[in-house]
């Protein structure tokens, strides 16, 4: 006859995993997370490293052909603007003299004809003239046009230095880094470090524009 | 000084090349060399007869304070006229282009007026 149920040994309990376990399971969870966690950073990585990087490197070495070929277009047309101005204003100084005698009634016949040619020659030549300087400018207004595509491109690129931040900062957490705020060093300020940019670089070790540089200079006996 | 000096431009970058010559040459300065570095400058300074040096800091190559400690340590050159023209704008960059004897500093962005009064100025402490 077999024992009431109450009666009977309590069988022992498979469904609570001794201490020792539990500890194991926690640290193989804890390093499977990380080894997760460094796939996923790796994957980002190499896609950083192998694609797009390398084409941030093409796009931005395309904004700088294109300010370049802008800079020096703007630079042809404003150098070609020139000698038909500088005609102009040389001509209308030239005559300013003869015109004022010619005003004032005391030109000779002779320089009064000599005038009249001058005059004539000046209005045709700076018609032309100025309708050359107009349509320079125009180019060098449409010159200008390389901003919009490089201020896209640059503007793609700085998604994607946002993006390679973040790795970055999940790769030094990862690593246990401990971040670090360093100036340039000597050499590297003997190099040049480029040009102050608002908001990045400020604070007393740069100066604030031509004002503050000549104050500086005059400090130094220069 | 005469309108005739020779003038030697040192930019890696061919726009403010550009600017700088034709700033110049408004100014009635119309004898304006180029150069693209220290490097490039150092021997068309040793071999020309320049009156004044205008450099940019930042170039590859030998950068423009290099070229100036250069221009400073030869006897032929040391008493050119070094105008620096340059986007660097910390202090302690300043202070060693001052001890390594620069003439003058301008800093980038600038305007036609600032680069008169410079080279201006320049001039006048050497004549006088």
């Amino acid at each position: 006859m077999s024992q009431p149920a109450a009666l009977r040994e309590p069988a022992p309990r498979t469904d609570v995993p001794a201490p020792d376990l539990l500890a194991q399971l926690q640290d193989l969870t804890c390093n499977l997370q990380n080894a997760l966690d460094r796939f996923r950073l790796d994957s980002r990585l190499t896609r950083l490293a192998e694609k797009e990087v390398p084409d941030a490197r093409e796009r931005l070495q395309h904004v700088l052909k294109l300010t370049d070929q802008a800079a020096h277009r703007t630079l042809d047309l404003v150098e070609q603007s020139c000698p038909p101005a500088d005609r102009t204003a040389k001509e209308a100084a030239a005559l300013a003299e003869p015109w004022s005698r010619f005003r004032a009634g005391t030109i000779t016949v002779a320089d009064y004809c000599d005038l009249i040619t001058r005059v004539d020659k000046f209005l045709l030549a700076s018609r032309t003239d100025s309708e050359k300087v107009r349509a320079n400018l125009n180019e060098v207004l449409l010159a200008q046009d390389y901003q919009d595509l490089t201020g896209q491109i640059i503007r793609g690129v700085m998604t994607l230095v946002s993006e390679v931040e973040v790795v970055l900062v999940d790769l030094a957490r990862l690593a246990g880094a401990n971040g670090g705020n360093h100036g340039p060093t000597a050499e590297e300020l003997a190099r040049g470090t480029g040009p102050v940019v608002p908001g990045v670089e400020q604070g007393a070790a740069v100066v604030n524009g031509q004002v503050d540089i000549d104050a500086l200079l005059s400090d130094l006996g220069i | 000084m005469s309108k005739d000096m020779k003038f030697l431009v040192v930019d890696d970058y061919s726009t403010m090349r550009r600017i700088v010559k034709n700033l110049l040459h408004d100014l009635g300065y119309a004898n304006v060399t180029e150069a693209d570095d220290g490097k490039t400058a150092l021997p068309l300074l040793q071999n020309g007869s320049f009156d004044f040096l205008i450099t940019d800091w930042n170039m590859p190559g030998m950068p423009g304070l290099d070229l100036l400690k250069a221009v400073r340590s030869n006897d032929k050159l040391k008493k050119l006229p070094v105008l620096m023209l340059t986007a660097e704008a910390k202090r302690e960059q300043i202070v060693e282009a001052a001890q390594a004897g620069v003439s003058g500093y301008v800093i980038k962005p600038f305007t036609a007026v600032t680069l008169k009064e410079k080279i201006d100025k320049i001039l006048g402490a050497q004549a006088a």
